[in-house]
């Protein structure tokens, strides 16, 4: 299994003041992202790093989890690894990164990515789908020992079979944090639409509302006025 | 056609649709989408078409998400009704979506079948789309 420090890189930062987000936006102008470094109970450092090189480490084999040597612009050198980054939803450029000081003899929580292989007996034979659920799954090791990711064999999954955490292959050194009976894939089957009939519409379109329920206000008022008699009768009582 | 069961108030007026979709942007379910890129109003009756293109060409192939659900009302005049009067009735309801949403998903088919089904969908609806594919699917 490849592990996430299997590739040695170093990513470049400057460091940089931290500012509001017109400075951010200065820095995202000049072809460079704003990030944040911390962890390891030192102090947060605002820096800048190059897209391009986040951008390859993220699309590497152990994407994010790749643990990799940050060079501080005249100073610090340190293990860190991308914990967070937003991107932009129409073009993807990268916005911000969170950057997080790794110390490589103590354990960490990581998210590692599930891949399936083979083909699943219930889409070969039984004309289903297999549908995956969880694409990640939480794991607690050293940083040396990050699998890349978590290969789970589908070939044997048919219908009513549901392949779950605690069915993923494991090893010794890794530690699962996701709840075990979290469902991975399952087989499902979809019914084929029959092709609507003016009759069949006919009928869906008497049954269907044309306007919703509208909630009223006059939940209170009932209770209100309900309350309202007994404290008259309670009066009465008093005289 | 999808509309809301219960709503707190009958009519709403049209907003805005400033910026993009911060939120929705991302494949969740499937390993295929199809992403809007423009803003604006989808009635329920396009979404309910796109879905009878997509489920008709992939048959029983595949399994497919809907991500935008149509919860807001639209009102209309009656024809040859003078201004004034009041606000119309209620007449269909739309999804406003931004920029970046991902409008469905889909899974169990191939990628060519996927962006054929997405590109059906796509003539049903009235804003730009493109097709999306997340890392490593085929």
């Amino acid at each position: 299994m490849a592990t996430a420090t299997s590739e040695s890189n170093v990513l470049q930062a400057q460091p940089r003041t931290p500012g509001t987000k017109n400075d951010a936006r200065r820095v995202r102008r000049s072809g460079k992202i704003p990030a944040v470094l911390y962890g390891a109970g030192k102090d947060s450092l605002p820096v800048i790093l190059d897209p391009r090189q986040v951008t390859r480490i993220l699309h590497s084999q152990s994407g994010h989890n790749t643990i990799f040597d940050l060079a501080l612009e005249g100073g610090e050198r340190t293990k860190a690894m991308i914990v967070d980054w937003q991107h932009e939803p129409m073009k993807g450029m990268l916005l911000h990164i969170d950057l997080k000081r790794i110390a490589m003899d103590q354990k960490l929580t990581v998210a590692v990515p599930v891949v399936l292989t083979g083909v699943a007996a219930g889409v070969k034979q039984q004309g289903g789908i297999l549908e995956q659920m969880l694409r990640e799954v939480e794991v607690e090791c050293l940083p040396a020992d990050i699998p890349s990711v978590i290969e789970a064999d589908v070939s044997e999954l048919v219908f009513g079979k549901v392949l779950r955490v605690s069915d993923l292959p494991r090893s010794e050194k890794v530690r699962f944090v996701t709840e075990e009976d979290q469902p991975v894939a399952h087989i499902t089957v979809v019914k084929e639409e029959a092709a609507a009939t003016p009759e069949a519409a006919a009928v869906e379109g008497a049954a269907a509302p044309s306007e919703p329920e509208v909630i009223k206000k006059g939940k209170q008022e009932v209770e209100g006025e309900a309350a309202a008699p007994e404290k008259g009768a309670e009066k009465k009582e008093k005289k | 056609m999808l509309m809301p069961k219960k709503v707190k108030y009958r009519k709403q007026q049209r907003g805005r649709m400033t910026g993009k979709a911060w939120r929705g942007s991302e494949l969740a379910f499937g390993d295929f989408g199809l992403k809007v890129q423009e803003p604006g109003w989808i009635t329920d009756r396009q979404i309910e078409a796109s879905r009878v293109a997509m489920t008709r060409f992939i048959k029983r192939g595949g399994k497919i998400w809907i991500r935008l659900f149509p919860d807001k009302p639209v009102t209309k005049k009656p024809a040859e009704t003078r201004m004034g009067k009041g606000k119309g009735a209620p007449d269909h309801w739309v999804a406003v979506v931004r920029p970046g949403k991902i409008l469905f998903e889909m899974e169990g088919v191939s990628a060519q079948e996927a962006a054929e089904a997405m590109r059906l969908a796509s003539h049903k609806l009235p804003l730009r789309t493109s097709f999306v594919q997340r890392p490593g699917a085929h």
